[in-house]
């Protein structure tokens, strides 16, 4: 949990006056903790570089997958128990594909899903942690860390209300 | 980034250099003394390289018709700037018509089953004779490239009218008309891949392989429409292509390649595993030597390489990556129709200056019709109620 947090946040009505003030804050070198809207932006995305390398981790996870799979089949079906079915070879090779292809999606779908949950600290029975409710409604957020905005704060707030911020207030993160 | 002003008043249409079309004619040049020579000194490998090359370029222009047909029914916007290039790869069908019904002169040194006399001998072919049979046979051809045709001609008009009159009913009409079309390319196009791939063996059965002829038209029909594509925007027309359509051709390639793949396994797992003499034939005449390696060459073409370079977000937005993947799908679908014709018409695995011309040859005709086609209109459609979507697509 984060202790005594404090945070400017700037409520936004539609999707293109929220980009606006977004680009601008971000041309101004405003440091933008974190933005909350009610469904993915493209501009949002890109703009706050918050590249994800989980697609990488689930090949890695698939490749590993593939590997322990026919390993350990061949080891069951040809090493340590081998049996005779219907004059086949010990090593069904194709067999094993359809079994490894089933496998290795639902391997991966578990372990992105664990990485993603300890990347991202949530666990079955967390506590939504929403900084504003309305952001899962139909507003746009935009969140900004007191100690780190990269300006002042009266100048942010002019800025986020010259763009048409319908509301900017600030909130301590542990008073939710 | 264009504005739509820009598009207005863009009249962006292909002139092809004459110095091209040169080349062209010499490519079919090529081809036609290939083939003179295949006649002369090996007739079935002739024949076999007329029925590998015609059935290369005629699933291409049935995957691209099919490939639009798509884009309509999905009502997809990103492709609708596009689609004149499906449409001209389609435009080759009253020719590969042609060259179908010239087959007949061909029909015994190809198919096993239409030697005279040889219901007299072989029981199965007796009994599948009332379908398999030459008036028949070549009644199927007229019927399935006429509904082709008459299909690919009206859509294409409805397209051409759009340009000029805009409005939305022929947006509507052509979504209509996809919709029958899909539905004749399913039943026509499995009936057509029996015919000319499968009843090569006419001993031998096999349910998915339709299907599996089927998404390899599609998939190597989505890789030509994207080599189009970027080499009309590498010569300046196009100039809306960006990455995030690339990235969708490569979607197509990708998704299409691992259902290619999908079925391929299934095909061969259940012969594998089932084992019954009649359906393990197939493959025990395709295990030795060079075809065992083909069988092995098809896996690693068609699904293994598009599989692991088109996987990264990276690759399948550029130029760079996807044209290397796009020759090694052509090449693909080369060595499958190969694997498939050479054991049953030629017996051995020959290839040489005759494969290679006739394949030139081929080329150079099926580039020739394409680019005819795409010179007709403007490369890109006028009021499609889709074409902004299309030009700012970005994902």
């Amino acid at each position: 949990m984060i202790m005594n947090k404090r945070y400017l946040i700037g409520v936004f009505d539609d999707e293109h006056t929220l980009v606006d003030a977004f680009e601008k804050a971000l041309e101004k070198g405003v440091v933008i903790e974190e933005v909350y809207t009610p469904y993915p932006i493209h501009e949002i995305l890109t703009g706050m570089k918050n590249k994800t390398n989980i697609t990488t981790a689930a090949f890695f996870f698939g490749l590993f997958a593939v590997i322990m799979l026919l390993g350990g089949m061949y080891w069951a079906a040809v090493v340590s128990w081998p049996l005779h079915f219907g004059g086949k070879p010990f090593n069904t090779f194709p067999s094993f594909i359809v079994v490894t292809i089933v496998a290795t999606i639902l391997t991966i779908t578990i372990l992105t899903l664990l990485t993603f949950s300890v990347r991202s600290k949530i666990y079955p029975g967390k506590k939504a942690d929403i900084i504003d409710i309305r952001a899962t409604d139909d507003k746009f957020i935009i969140l900004l860390d007191q100690e780190k905005m990269g300006m002042g704060k009266p100048e942010i707030t002019k800025l986020f209300q010259n763009q048409g911020a319908t509301e900017v207030y600030e909130k301590d993160a542990n008073t939710n | 980034m264009m504005t739509s002003k820009d598009m207005d008043t863009m009249n962006d249409k292909l002139i092809v250099p004459q110095k091209f079309k040169n080349l062209l004619f010499g490519m079919i040049g090529i081809g036609v003394i290939s083939m003179a020579a295949g006649f002369v000194l090996d007739p079935q490998r002739a024949w076999a390289n007329y029925l590998l090359n015609n059935y290369y370029f005629v699933s291409l222009a049935i995957g691209a018709a099919f490939f639009g047909a798509i884009q309509y029914i999905a009502q997809a916007g990103w492709s609708s700037a596009f689609k004149r290039i499906p449409e001209a790869m389609a435009s080759y069908l009253p020719v590969a018509a042609v060259f179908f019904l010239l087959m007949y002169f061909g029909m015994h040194t190809i198919f096993h089953w239409s030697e005279a006399g040889i219901t007299k001998t072989d029981e199965l072919i007796a009994h599948k004779s009332p379908y398999l049979n030459i008036p028949f046979f070549f009644l199927r051809v007229i019927l399935f490239f006429g509904l082709w045709i008459v299909m690919v001609r009206l859509l294409r008009k409805i397209s051409l009218k759009e340009d000029e009159v805009g409005g939305m009913e022929h947006f509507y009409k052509s979504e209509k008309y996809s919709k029958i079309f899909i539905f004749i390319i399913a039943i026509s196009f499995t009936l057509f891949a029996i015919d000319m791939i499968m009843s090569l063996e006419p001993h031998w059965y096999s349910g998915i392989f339709a299907a599996k002829s089927f998404i390899a038209a599609f998939l190597h029909a989505a890789t030509v429409i994207t080599l189009i594509v970027i080499i009309l925007n590498k010569i300046g027309h196009l100039p809306m292509l960006n990455r995030s359509h690339l990235h969708d051709y490569s979607r197509y390639i990708f998704m299409l390649s691992i259902v290619w793949g999908y079925f391929n396994f299934a095909e061969f797992m259940i012969i594998w595993y089932g084992n019954l003499p009649e359906e393990t034939a197939y493959f025990v005449n395709r295990s030795g030597g060079a075809f065992g390696v083909l069988f092995f060459a098809n896996i690693i073409l068609n699904w293994f390489i598009p599989f692991l370079f088109l996987m990264p977000r990276m690759t399948s937005r550029s130029k760079v990556f996807i044209l290397p993947v796009i020759v090694v799908l052509m090449i693909g679908q080369y060595t499958e129709l190969y694997y498939y014709i050479w054991p049953d018409v030629v017996h051995e695995v020959k290839f040489g200056i005759i494969e290679i011309g006739t394949y030139l040859g081929f080329l150079g005709l099926f580039t020739l019709v394409v680019t005819n086609t795409l010179t007709k209109a403007s490369l890109v459609p006028r009021n499609h109620p889709y074409l902004e979507e299309s030009i700012y697509h970005q994902f």
